[in-house]
């Protein structure tokens, strides 16, 4: 097996795990187009790896290997603050239900 | 048949107290229940003190989150249908006869602005998004539906059983989706032309990019439906009304 056909199965195995938790209602669809968007992009360099060579040679890039590793770490970045964000709001969330819920049950008892 | 009317309301002090007075005209108000979607105003004491049955939500959740515990409560309280009638003054109490005498033909009725006899003001642009997406949903449901997007809407005895299991939550899942689901739940859906107000709060989205964002959105969640499953909720809904069939 060629290196570029073992990156296009993997690249293919991400979509078809996305796919499949979007199918069966375990993935919310708000993620899912990040996901899809990923894997697409991972198919499309993996099928077409000239691209990845043109770009960086716009940048004046040499190794256009760096561009992929620099490339991947800042959306993996972009996606793990994404994720901070999102904790932050359901321990928000998550707060206010408690305290609600606390004062309700409170005044049930008084009654 | 007792009819529930669900009124989804967040942060809406200034529409809510003339549109509940609009529908007590229509409906008597202990039949309304009004779910305050975690609103920071005094939507919710506006609402009970016009005589509504109020369930406030501690947090915001959303149009479809709000209009899922309408559902649970209908069931809970043992009413035939639900009307979903928007807080913020878009929707006319006179059509709810219209609505509800539509409800023997159909699961689900919606009013529609866009059907032949309704009217609506609207841009050029607003009625193009509207003509794809209702041809996309009515290939879908293989029904012809001109305004899947209204929520103004009733759902009969089989859709709020399934309604009440499951109901979408996300952005616009909650009119397009909901649709989608009970078109494949072999529910029956019909539409009647009704006349709509601008909204009283709220800026009506009109930009190129809002369009585009939206009719993708819809067109996401047609594309969606179509591979998905049934959710595990409704698979199990089916199953128990299966054996209840054949036993």
């Amino acid at each position: 097996m060629t290196p570029q056909g073992l990156a296009i199965a993997m690249a293919v195995v991400l979509l078809v795990a996305v796919v499949l938790l979007l199918r069966s209602y375990v993935l919310p669809e708000k993620y899912a187009v990040i996901w899809i968007a990923a894997s697409a992009a991972a198919i499309v360099l993996s099928g077409w790896p000239g691209l990845l060579d043109r770009v960086s040679q716009f940048f004046g890039i040499s190794e256009p290997i760096n561009l992929l590793f620099v490339g991947t770490f800042f959306v993996i970045l972009l996606l793990l603050m994404q994720v901070s964000l999102e904790l932050a709001r359901t321990r928000d969330e998550l707060r206010k239900i408690v305290q609600r819920l606390a004062l309700d049950i409170q005044s049930k008892n008084k009654e | 048949m007792r009819v529930l009317v669900a009124v989804p309301a967040f942060n809406e002090e200034a529409a809510i107290g003339d549109s509940l007075d609009a529908l007590a005209s229509f409906h008597a108000l202990s039949d309304v229940v009004v779910v305050d979607d975690g609103s920071a105003d005094s939507t919710a004491t506006i609402a009970r003190a016009r005589g509504a049955t109020v369930i406030s939500h501690a947090i915001n959740l959303g149009v479809g989150a709000a209009m899922g515990t309408a559902f649970k409560y209908a069931v809970a309280h043992q009413y035939d249908a639900v009307v979903q009638f928007d807080g913020d003054g878009q929707h006319r109490a006179e059509h709810l006869r219209d609505l509800v005498s539509a409800l023997p033909n159909a699961d689900i009725v919606i009013g529609s602005r866009y059907s032949e006899g309704g009217q609506f003001p609207a841009s050029a642009a607003r009625r193009g998004v509207q003509r794809v997406i209702s041809w996309a949903v009515s290939a879908y449901t293989r029904t012809p539906l001109t305004d899947a997007t209204s929520g103004f809407r009733i759902a009969g005895p089989r859709a709020l059983e399934v309604f009440a299991a499951h109901y979408p939550v996300e952005w616009l899942g909650d009119t397009v989706e909901s649709v989608v689901i009970a078109s494949r739940h072999g529910l029956v859906i019909r539409e009647i032309p009704v006349n709509m107000n601008e909204r009283a709060g709220g800026v009506p989205s009109q930009s190129i990019s809002r369009a585009t964002l939206y009719t993708g959105r819809i067109l996401f969640i047609l594309l969606l439906a179509g591979i998905r499953s049934a959710p595990p909720q409704l698979r199990a809904l089916k199953r128990r009304t299966l054996s209840e069939e054949t036993s």
